[in-house]
């Protein structure tokens, strides 16, 4: 980092091997969507370019960008095969550099073509249904730009799916726990439309700072300024009042409709599952604007674990809920919140006091994401790296204690795409204390924690070179 | 056109292959349903797409509304 925008980036993975070209004309559907999930189910698996769409001229897509952990440690600038955990540190390290104000520029590529008739969405982006049963074509990894109707100051990026419904309307899916939800809220009590702008195609940083779960008056693009190590460039909307990243390949202008519900989805969402069908909230696109070179559709393939969804949300859901606990509890060393979307999330902490695993979990339900998504909590001493799963069933398995270290929250806020809460939305929340108990607790009976031997480093290193490495 | 989803006669045509014709876009008017007419036949054919994805009147009247549409805000309330 930075890269400028997502070409950048892609000249970048493509330098490291990690981009490949499909050369050959490929149907909208099936065959990109099949390609992408495949390229998210090979190990370090590369972004791809599809560089002949049927139907399309010069309309390219590009698909798991952000799919590998080999992508992501280009993005971060690191040798391509840093560990997992150590990518982690590296972007807690870079996220506490927040926040970074973003830069405002009058001139971007993104302007060369200002549309405001004859909107067509699916002229400018070759669309394509991303599984077989969607409701129809999706934008799944664009970034929403909206703004709280009450504090023009308080601008929020996400990314939310975007059904195609017609040449200028877009499904939009607003779970309350969303800030967009919040900002449509205000909008609607006020009966007037909530301007949006959605950009296509963006510089990885702006797509990673949009997927994390900041406090609602966080900004996003301050957070994309800190990961990139430089401001954020953003440029002004033609017709809404909102800024939008000034890399992306394309933005679409318009605003949500006031006190409007049509039939959205369904869609196959990251449980591995497909959402409901729901009636949700609609976007109308009144302007576009965007590059005359072949536009890049850069798009998401969502479905079951893992998928390009898991490696771009994963981490970054890690690093907002340790930096959030972390404020609240300095003993917080490390969180794991990369399955489902969080569902299952591991904290890995030193006790203060008898029982404080307890008092951690609570302080994770009270962070914005919390709210809903973390429902299989999982909480473990720092000796314990969250991240390799088989410390976690080992700290499960021998400092568990089932009679008094486990705590359900029945009835509580759930997803509404977790296939499990009855009726959606509503789930049972399992706390699992999995760390050492501390005085006044009992202590585990003859408790006398085996420690390698403190001369086994030394022989790693020799054995490795003994097998050449 | 009849929908695949909802079996209704709302379907129409709103866009086609902007180089050569070779696919045509259809929507639902009814429920929002998109195609192509080059998907598998299982999802343009209303006779073979799955069962346990149709629509039908009772499943669309009775449907979550997420998010729920607030009250009016009254005139000088914040």
């Amino acid at each position: 980092m930075p890269y400028k925008d997502l070409r950048d980036f892609l000249e970048k993975l493509e330098s490291e091997g990690q981009l490949l070209r499909v050369q050959k004309e490929v149907l909208p559907e099936p065959d990109i969507g099949a390609a992408a999930y495949a390229a998210g189910q090979i190990p370090s698996g590369p972004a791809v370019l599809f560089e002949k769409i049927r139907g399309y001229d010069r309309k390219k897509v590009v698909m798991n960008v952000h799919g590998s952990w080999r992508n992501y440690a280009l993005m971060l600038d690191l040798p391509m095969d840093t560990p997992l955990r150590q990518l982690f540190h590296e972007l807690v390290k870079k996220s506490d550099r927040f926040p970074v104000s973003p830069k405002v520029v009058d001139r971007a590529p993104l302007k060369e073509a200002i549309l405001t008739k004859n909107i067509n969405i699916s002229e400018v982006l070759p669309v394509f249904r991303v599984n077989d049963y969607d409701g129809g074509p999706y934008l799944s990894k664009a970034v929403v730009v909206s703004k709280d109707p009450e504090d023009s100051k308080n601008q929020n990026l996400g990314i939310y799916r975007l059904q195609v419904k017609d040449k200028d309307r877009l499904g939009i899916q607003t779970s309350p726990q969303h800030d967009i939800a919040v900002n449509l809220r205000k909008a609607e009590e006020l009966n007037q439309p909530l301007p949006v702008a959605i950009a296509v195609g963006n510089d990885p940083a702006i797509t990673l700072a949009a997927g994390m779960p900041l406090q609602y008056d966080e900004d996003e693009y301050e957070m994309a300024g800190a990961l990139r190590g430089e401001p954020a460039e953003i440029i002004r909307a033609e017709t809404v009042d909102l800024m939008v990243p000034a890399g992306a390949e394309v933005v679409l202008e318009g605003e949500i409709v006031p006190r409007k519900r049509t039939i959205e989805g369904p869609f196959g969402e990251y449980p591995g599952f497909y959402s409901p069908t729901m009636k949700q909230a609609e976007i109308k696109i009144k302007a576009i604007t965007l590059r005359k070179d072949p536009i890049i559709f850069e798009n998401l393939y969502i479905g079951k674990p893992w998928s390009e969804h898991d490696y771009l949300i994963g981490p970054m859901t890690s690093v907002t809920l340790y930096r959030q606990l972390k404020a609240m509890a300095p003993e917080v060393v490390s969180v794991n919140a990369m399955y489902c979307h969080g569902y299952g999330t591991i904290v890995s902490t030193k006790s203060r006091i008898a029982g404080y695993a307890k008092i951690i979990a609570a302080k994770l339900l009270a962070t914005p994401h919390g709210l809903v998504y973390p429902k299989f909590i999982v909480i473990v001493d720092e000796d314990i790296d969250p991240f390799n799963l088989n410390e976690v069933m080992w700290a499960l398995l021998t400092r568990f204690r089932p009679d008094r270290d486990l705590i359900l929250i029945p009835n509580a806020p759930g997803s509404t795409l977790d296939p499990t809460g009855y009726p959606r939305g509503l789930v049972t929340r399992m706390i699992l204390d999995a760390t050492k108990p501390v005085p006044p607790d009992l202590p585990l009976e003859g408790l006398s924690l085996l420690i390698p031997p403190k001369e086994a480093p030394e022989w790693v290193e020799l054995l490795n070179l003994m097998i050449g490495k | 056109m009849f929908c695949p989803r909802c079996d209704q006669d709302e379907g129409i045509k709103f866009f086609e292959a902007p180089k050569d014709g070779s696919w045509e876009l259809y929507r639902c008017q009814h429920c929002d349903f998109v195609w192509r007419n080059t998907e598998k036949e299982e999802i343009r054919n209303r006779h073979l797409y799955p069962p346990e994805f149709k629509l039908n009147e009772d499943q669309i009247t009775k449907m979550t509304v997420k998010p729920m549409i607030p009250p009016l805000r009254k005139p000088g309330k914040q």
